[in-house]
């Protein structure tokens, strides 16, 4: 029998070349400032000529990737546009028609593989997500609100007396106390380590090719994107699958305080459908109880393999960061795991529900996720659809992500036990999607490229 | 993903309208063929108005029932690709131990048509092979083309084209059965499993 082989990586040897740091947005390859806040604006274009004079004010102010630890502004500035963006902005059609099938039909079309039903369906997201109207979509980060005005108005004054451009959304996001999630957990701790990035990877963990999340660099199948056309649109650009979520916290909690019967198997069950503690520490290293120091420690907190828990009983299968992100979990399979990874900048909007209260106030909380790689389809697509809302590849048949799944008060969570395994039953949806977009990022040649679209956009991209 | 039903009939057709179609076309057939008809009429109508399981498509080309998707293609061979893959098959004798591992297929079936010059493919599998094409292109890439390079024009699985290449040859079949649509590869092995861990219990109280 012919012998399978153990990596992608081991048909690849040449190493990648260095990135380009400063054409590469901060937004792809640098975590979020810390402390952080900041505001989502989605624009929708109603004149070619007038988005491209607004692309024009706006680029000085788009923050590149080697600036980001000394920024020549108060905060970060990312710009992504979606299919409907491009078009509105008078991208030629042979780029238009050169875009991957699922980015020109957007987030909302692709509703039946992702799993977007019942309250997540497109037709219960907020306006204007999902619509032709979202063309333009602004992330502007900064470490306080004095900041985040200033380069606001830098936004706002890019458009102020153009007609044709309109704010049609607006967010604001800021940090949880703690750095938590609006669940309780120590959050934003994973991401997959991008080769020649400039940042260090944690202990064990692979590299990843960096042509997985930006194009222009060889990918993890040895080869190198080759759309959207022409190759200066695409060069050091990637795409953003935004997805913004709204979480129940009180029901989360009601439902850890049905099924446990003390304060501590309480959180023993949330821990065991995170796959983490509340403090960030790995079940696979911390199995019986927290460990905060494990958790606030960078150069431990990720450093972990499930090679000692192929059968779940520290770390379930169907753990969401076990989902997520296999690891070496499914290296039995015929899954070549480092073709499903993205890189996830997530941030938390609304106010915490307070310690203890049980019923839901009312009040709009969760997160919006902005989920990176050069490949929606087989990255957030195939992560969403055989791994978060499908339990076949851990054979847990229609079983799903216990957190982010979509659930209608029937869902069910397998926890791996001796001498019998814990099935609890009945889980709601305590995650509901409010909307999402498919959006390219392009690189800031790219950017100006776009800008400088006008009489000869023909020629240019027939290059 | 549009349903698509197996023998399609026109839209809004009654079970009363397809009675009277199915008369009309065994009108010329043998006299035992009508009886046989007439005989089954009650069986056939009985549950053509409540189908057991929704028959889909399975992506671009193929149908689906429940968790299961169908996949039949005739391709040429190409020159000496039948005396390849034939003399291929006789080797394995029966094991696709590289199968059992992909976790997803249910059986595959290769099949030599009109002397030699065209393969027959079928294969019932569990969801839908797009998604994992380059899981197969990277894990399994030998194996894959061991096989189908004994088919004119195959272009490698890692090629961008072997999607298009796959959904050229396929065609959907018009009846198809299952006898389990509820339940995957990995489905049913949990339950065998299951079911011996019951019955080693049962024989231990009985």
């Amino acid at each position: 029998m012919l012998s399978i082989k153990e990596s992608v990586g081991e048909t690849l040897s040449t190493p990648s070349p260095a990135l380009e740091t400063s054409d590469i947005q901060a937004t792809v390859l640098r975590p979020r400032p810390k402390p952080y806040c900041g505001e989502y604006v989605i624009l929708r274009i109603g004149n070619a000529e007038q988005g491209r004079e607004m692309l024009r004010r706006i680029l000085p102010y788009v923050a590149p990737a080697d600036e980001w630890w000394v920024p020549s502004l108060p905060g970060w500035l990312g710009i992504a546009f979606t299919f409907e963006g491009l078009k509105a902005l008078g991208v030629p059609q042979a780029s238009l028609g050169s875009f991957p099938i699922e980015f020109r039909q957007g987030m909302a079309a692709r509703a039946a593989i992702l799993h977007d039903f019942g309250a997540n369906a497109p037709a219960n997201w907020e306006y204007p997500f999902g619509t032709p109207d979202a063309h333009v979509a602004l992330a502007i980060y900064a470490q306080n609100n004095q900041d985040l005005q200033k380069v606001l108005d830098l936004a706002r004054k890019s458009h102020h007396d153009l007609p044709q451009i309109s704010v049609v959304y607006r967010m604001q996001f800021g940090e949880l106390p703690e750095g938590r999630n609006p669940f309780g957990f120590k959050d934003g701790l994973h991401n997959p380590h991008v080769e020649g990035s400039g940042l260090a990877g944690a202990g064990q963990e692979a590299s990843i090719k960096p042509g997985e999340f930006v194009m222009g660099y060889p990918d993890e199948r040895g080869e190198t994107a080759n759309v959207p056309i022409p190759a200066e649109l695409r060069r050091n650009g990637t795409f953003v699958a935004v997805r913004k979520f709204h979480m129940d916290v009180a029901a989360f909690r009601r439902y850890l305080r049905a099924q446990a019967s003390s304060p501590e198997e309480e959180e023993l069950i949330a821990a065991k459908m995170v796959g983490r503690w509340r403090s960030g520490a790995p079940l696979v290293l911390a199995p019986d109880r927290d460990d905060p120091a494990l958790g606030t420690d960078g150069n431990r907190n990720n450093d972990f393999s499930y090679a000692d828990d192929m059968k779940g009983l520290k770390c379930p299968f169907s753990s969401h960061i076990r989902r997520v992100n296999p690891r070496d979990a499914l290296k039995n399979d015929i899954v070549a795991v480092d073709l499903h990874h993205f890189l996830r900048r997530g941030t938390n909007y609304g106010p915490p529900l307070p310690e203890g209260v049980l019923e839901d106030d009312g009040a709009e909380r969760g997160g919006v996720f902005l989920l990176i790689g050069a490949y929606l389809h087989r990255q957030f697509e195939f992560i969403q659809s055989q791994w978060v809302t499908d339990g076949n590849f851990i054979s847990h048949g229609t079983e799903q992500d216990p957190l982010i799944g979509n659930n209608e008060g029937d869902g069910i969570f397998t926890i791996p036990k001796r001498p019998v395994r814990r099935r609890l039953q009945g889980l709601p949806r305590f995650v509901t999607v409010r909307g999402g977009e498919y959006c390219f990022m392009p690189g800031l040649r790219a950017l100006r490229w776009i800008a400088r679209l006008g009489d000869d956009a023909e020629q240019t991209a027939a290059r | 993903m549009a349903p698509q039903t197996l023998t399609r009939p026109k839209q809004n057709q009654t079970v009363e309208d397809k009675v009277q179609q199915l008369r009309r076309l065994y009108a010329d057939a043998p006299q035992y063929a009508k009886t046989a008809l007439e005989n089954s009429l009650g069986e056939l109508t009985s549950f053509g108005s409540k189908p057991r399981a929704r028959v889909e498509s399975a992506g671009r080309t193929g149908s689906r029932q429940g968790k299961v998707s169908e996949l039949t293609m005739i391709a040429p061979f190409a020159p000496g690709g039948a005396a390849r893959l034939r003399a291929l098959l006789q080797l394995r004798d029966g094991s696709f131990d590289d199968t059992d591992r992909v976790g997803t297929v249910h059986d595959m079936r290769f099949v030599f048509l009109d002397n030699d010059t065209k393969l027959l493919f079928a294969t019932a599998y569990d969801g839908e092979w797009d998604p994992y094409i380059d899981d197969f292109a990277t894990k399994i890439t030998d194996q894959m083309d061991v096989i189908f390079s004994a088919c004119e024009g195959w272009p490698g699985i890692r090629s961008p084209k072997v999607k298009d290449w796959i959904v050229k040859y396929q065609i959907t079949a018009e009846g198809w059965y299952v006898a389990h649509p509820d339940l995957t590869v990995r489905d049913i092995s949990h339950v065998k499993r299951i079911g011996k861990a019951a019955e080693e219990f049962l024989d231990k109280i009985g």
